[in-house]
């Protein structure tokens, strides 16, 4: 399978003449990337989403795949496959039925057709599956079809619109293990939308975090998370510490915050509250007239420290990150 | 070891409850069978009680020259009006929901108009405008008619359906690589076509029984069978009154079962 790079220049979409949805994006996605527009709800990564996938119509800049301008290219020509939240498979069809639509539409041979609908259900691990109706499947498998069919057109691009959102959260980790082997098997471009920073994080080889129709930073999940640029990526990926607001504000994430004995500590404080979180303990700890987060991961004994504690805490220099306001 | 029985005690609310079904039940099933003692009675005359089984009122309806001619028109006038109000209701609703027509709650509540308005008035106008119009009272002129009072409900029962509709469906089609001719023969028409056969089922129903629109546009030896029966009516009252109606109900029904049969109303919506 052969997999295309995707430019957005300077893309913006206005709906109904007022509301900015996308403002001035540039993005480019690499061939074979798994890439994820990462943003609370009304951020525009549905939309941009959308408009790679031809829905909706940039009011200006340009769009290109492998190269090409496929801005003013209709959605039934520009060779994606997609996979939506909802799943939107044909109610009305079989599960064999659904994934050999794309085909169909194609004019692919009949034997063609079979061999290659198998292999797909083979892919997604829903081999026997063919003559059932979707709803006659769980959601996760109903979203396996969805896949099966998005990928069995061989796309250049595959795109995922929040696809495991509908999922329990087991079956969500279950599947992004799923997906992620998937697209690195196949070495398909894949785009990827969601809200859930910790999905983000896990799966994509890089992200791009909106808010308000803009990027507000493209990196690696560990540069996101280690080195967010603005407040509002360090405050959407995770916890943080704001340790002084103003024009430059810096950021220290809780882990890099130890708890040590109060003399000679940096800061010396009371444990508030104190979450017990399985492989860590999440402490909200007042120093200072101020509240501090410290995660400490437990290694062996279980963590002594309750509401009340004395506590004294300590970090380096090198983790406190500085951000555009 | 005997098992203990979970006699539930009395329950008040739930014995009126089902004493209500039942009256209701009755009230609508009650009329019908005593039609049908009428239709099997054979005395002339509606008398009660029944003094024997017979069927020659059915004899007499089905030899009644005017009977079966009536019945043939009115039969055919509806299966025309079945297929004219699914072609025009569905298309109506499709433009309405899927447009961005400006004014659509007018065009909606223009549309669905002719179910306010009293069908002896649209007999009364549609007579008066066909005769200004000097179209005179042809059958295409009954048909379409029926064709007016019938598109309401298929436009009901399609728009109810559209609006469950997940349109991301047919953007899943179209990124497969459908052309939007495509998408609606493929997917959209599929799925909402048990909405417009079940409107299509009133439409066949609503021409099949229609009385006072009608009555304005039938020529003589060119009624339907609602005209006919009434008119006989005037002047005889015996069982084959009774006869035609249990006739007409039973074909009705029948319409019903085979439209059920062959596309499942009740397929992939809940109406």
């Amino acid at each position: 399978m052969t997999s295309a790079s995707i430019k957005l220049a300077s893309v913006t979409k206005t709906f109904d003449g007022k509301v900015v949805a996308v403002d001035d994006v540039t993005l480019e996605i690499g061939a074979g990337e798994f890439f994820s527009l990462l943003g609370p709800s009304g951020c525009g990564k549905t939309t941009s989403l959308r408009m790679i996938a031809g829905f909706e119509h940039p009011d200006a800049g340009r769009i290109h795949v492998g190269g090409r301008d496929i801005t003013d290219l209709p959605v039934h020509h520009r060779d994606m496959g997609m996979v939506f939240q909802s799943y939107a498979l044909f109610p009305h069809r079989t599960v064999a039925e659904n994934v050999a639509f794309g085909l169909r539409m194609r004019a692919v041979s009949k034997p063609e057709i079979e061999r290659r609908v198998a292999a797909a259900l083979a892919q997604v691990a829903l081999t026997g599956f063919e003559g059932r109706r979707p709803s006659q499947l769980s959601g996760g498998q109903q979203q396996r079809v969805a896949l099966a069919r998005a990928i069995v057109i061989e796309p250049r691009v595959l795109l995922c619109d929040e696809p495991l959102g509908a999922l329990d959260r087991k079956l969500r980790q279950q599947m992004q293990f799923e997906l992620k082997e998937l697209q690195r098997r196949l070495g398909v471009t894949l785009v990827f939308v969601t809200h859930d920073q910790e999905e983000a994080l896990a799966m994509s080889d890089r992200i791009a975090v909106m808010s308000g129709g803009r990027v507000e930073q493209v990196g690696t999940p560990t540069e996101i998370y280690e080195r967010p640029r603005t407040r509002f990526v360090a405050d959407f990926i995770g916890e943080i510490n704001l340790l002084d607001e103003g024009a430059r504000p810096r950021a220290l994430r809780p882990e890099k915050i130890r708890l040590v004995p109060p003399a000679g500590a940096r800061l010396a404080g009371t444990v508030e509250t104190a979450n017990f979180l399985g492989g860590a303990t999440l402490y909200r700890v007042n120093a200072g007239g101020r509240t501090y987060l410290a995660r400490e991961a437990h290694s062996g004994e279980r963590s002594p420290r309750a509401a009340g504690d004395a506590v004294g805490l300590a970090w380096n220099d090198a983790d406190v990150v500085s951000l555009e306001s | 070891m005997s098992a203990v029985a979970n006699r539930k005690p009395f329950d008040a609310g739930r014995a009126a409850y089902l004493a209500l079904n039942l009256l209701l039940l009755a009230f609508l099933l009650v009329p019908i069978a005593i039609i049908l003692v009428f239709a099997l009675n054979p005395t002339p005359y509606i008398s009660f009680p029944p003094v024997g089984v017979s069927l020659r009122w059915f004899v007499k309806f089905f030899e009644g020259d005017d009977f079966m001619r009536a019945l043939w028109l009115s039969l055919w006038i509806a299966a025309c009006v079945l297929v004219l109000s699914i072609v025009i209701g569905g298309a109506c609703a499709l433009a309405l929901a899927r447009g961005n027509l400006p004014g659509r709650a007018f065009l909606t509540a223009f549309f669905m108009s002719p179910l306010m308005l009293p069908a002896i008035l649209t007999g009364l106008a549609l007579f008066q405008a066909y005769l200004l119009a000097g179209i005179g009272r042809p059958v295409w002129g009954l048909i379409m008619a029926h064709t007016l009072v019938a598109v309401p409900y298929v436009l009901r029962t399609t728009l109810a359906v559209l609006h469950n509709f997940d349109r991301r469906i047919e953007e899943a089609a179209a990124v497969l690589g459908a052309s939007p001719a495509r998408v609606f023969f493929e997917v959209t028409l599929p799925l909402i076509r048990p909405g417009v056969f079940a409107g299509g089922v009133f439409a066949f129903i609503v021409s099949f029984d229609q009385f006072p629109v009608s009555l304005f546009l039938v020529v003589p030896k060119g009624e339907t069978l609602p005209v006919v029966l009434f008119n006989y009516m005037k002047f005889d009252l015996d069982g084959a009154i009774a006869a035609a109606s249990m006739v007409s109900i039973l074909l009705a029904l029948a319409v019903v079962v085979v439209l059920e049969r062959l596309i499942g109303l009740k397929a992939y919506v809940k109406l």
